[in-house]
């Protein structure tokens, strides 16, 4: 609350007030540009091939996994900065980035696990070999290409999705965050809840903070909006 | 040619730093930064470490830029009162100190490609560079390194970034990434 409220006290010339925490920035400072998108589109193909490249050719070649899947982040990214963050963070689910990143770090648990099932080391790949016949190298392609790029990307991407949706500041688990940001402002959130008799009373912030903490429901729900 | 080539290089990465850390304008900051990261990434290159140039250009010049100029639009940028950020004498003292070792230790490498340097740690970095092939089949020796012998200290460098992932959803009291 300290932060929050010092905001709204601080002088208004020391800082741009136009857009004072807004709360979906990235959409709403949105501007549609030809040349961008153009650019884009031209450039995605060739960066997602390379980005592929990197990772699956990283064994036998400068680039390996972690620089692939950075790029194909990036290429991500670049689309998300053309075409806008919602559109983007809507084509792109949370399931699949979730999927990356979590499985991503399993199987590349899984792949180190498996010597030690046969009484070797953690990540001795020269077991494939003895064991199963699989040359050592697939080993390191398989944390490689099935661990680290999947994470890299997935983390990447979803941490660009998470700081565009902003923070949950305390007037944001009452109102709806489809509200053109000024309703996160702390002076506008209190004249909007005192004049429309919202549930949540003016002066209780600590019942404000404490629905902050709970912002489940919201995320779904008032993001939902935007649509 | 090289040699020219090199000291452009140098005087930018040193320029854009310097600019970097004197410049008060938050949103310069990014955009200078992102062009020291560029520069370094040339110079990682050009001391024929692709690997990391390459690391270096799509995290250090892409990415994290993106993501920085993302937080200042999701932010208020406060107008700098003046230009530049007035010098910290102490922090220079300590800077200055620090410069000296670590020039110290510079002039003590070896050239860059150099023929017929051995590594003061035959043990380990010549071991690389003589078996990495035979023991894995892989034919970049960093790949064999980080995947290989270093396999277990990348196993933490992964999960240490899928738990960057986890904490920025805490810290930004999310709880999806994306929207379902």
């Amino acid at each position: 609350m300290s932060n929050n409220s010092s905001d709204s006290d601080s002088s208004p010339g020391d800082w741009t007030t136009d857009s004072p925490m807004v709360s979906n920035p990235a959409e709403s400072t949105y501007v549609e540009s030809q040349v961008i998108m153009t650019t884009v589109r031209a450039v995605t193909p060739f960066s997602l091939t390379y980005g592929l490249f990197l990772m699956f050719h990283g064994a036998d070649s400068p680039g390996g996994s972690f620089q692939g899947g950075a790029i194909i982040a990036a290429t991500v990214l670049m689309i998300a900065f053309a075409f806008g963050v919602a559109p983007t963070r809507e084509w792109l689910r949370n399931r699949t980035v979730v999927a990356l990143a979590a499985g991503g770090t399993a199987a590349f648990a899984l792949v180190g696990l498996v010597p030690m099932a046969f009484g070797d080391s953690f990540l001795a790949h020269p077991l494939f070999e003895e064991e199963f016949g699989i040359n050592t190298k697939w080993g390191l392609e398989a944390i490689e290409v099935g661990g680290v790029a999947p994470i890299v990307a997935g983390v990447l991407v979803g941490l660009f999705f998470v700081l565009a949706a902003g923070m949950f500041r305390d007037g944001d688990a009452t109102e709806p965050r489809t509200d053109g940001g000024a309703a996160n402002h702390n002076r506008a959130t209190r004249s909007r809840t005192g004049e429309e008799g919202s549930p949540t009373p003016s002066t209780g912030t600590e019942a404000r903070t404490d629905d902050a903490g709970m912002p489940a429901e919201d995320t779904t729900t008032g993001t939902g909006g935007d649509r | 040619m090289t040699e020219l080539f090199a000291a452009a290089l140098f005087v930018f990465v040193l320029v854009t730093a310097l600019a970097t850390a004197a410049l008060r304008d938050v949103l310069g900051v990014v955009v200078v930064f992102a062009a020291y990261s560029l520069g370094t990434a040339l110079f990682y290159a050009f001391l024929l470490a692709p690997d990391v140039a390459m690391t270096e250009a799509a995290i250090g010049a892409g990415v994290t830029t993106l993501l920085l100029l993302l937080t200042l639009a999701k932010t208020v940028r406060p107008t700098p009162d003046q230009r530049l950020e007035r010098p910290n004498l102490p922090a220079l003292a300590v800077f200055g100190a620090l410069f000296v070792v670590l020039v110290a230790t510079v002039v003590e490498f070896p050239a860059v490609g150099e023929p017929g340097v051995m590594w003061d740690n035959p043990g380990v970095t010549q071991y690389y560079i003589e078996n990495a092939y035979e023991d894995t089949g892989v034919e970049n020796a960093v790949t064999a390194v980080l995947a290989g012998y270093r396999g277990f200290d990348t196993f933490g460098e992964a999960v240490v970034v899928f738990s960057a992932g986890i904490a920025s959803l805490i810290v930004l009291r999310q709880v999806v990434f994306t929207r379902e």
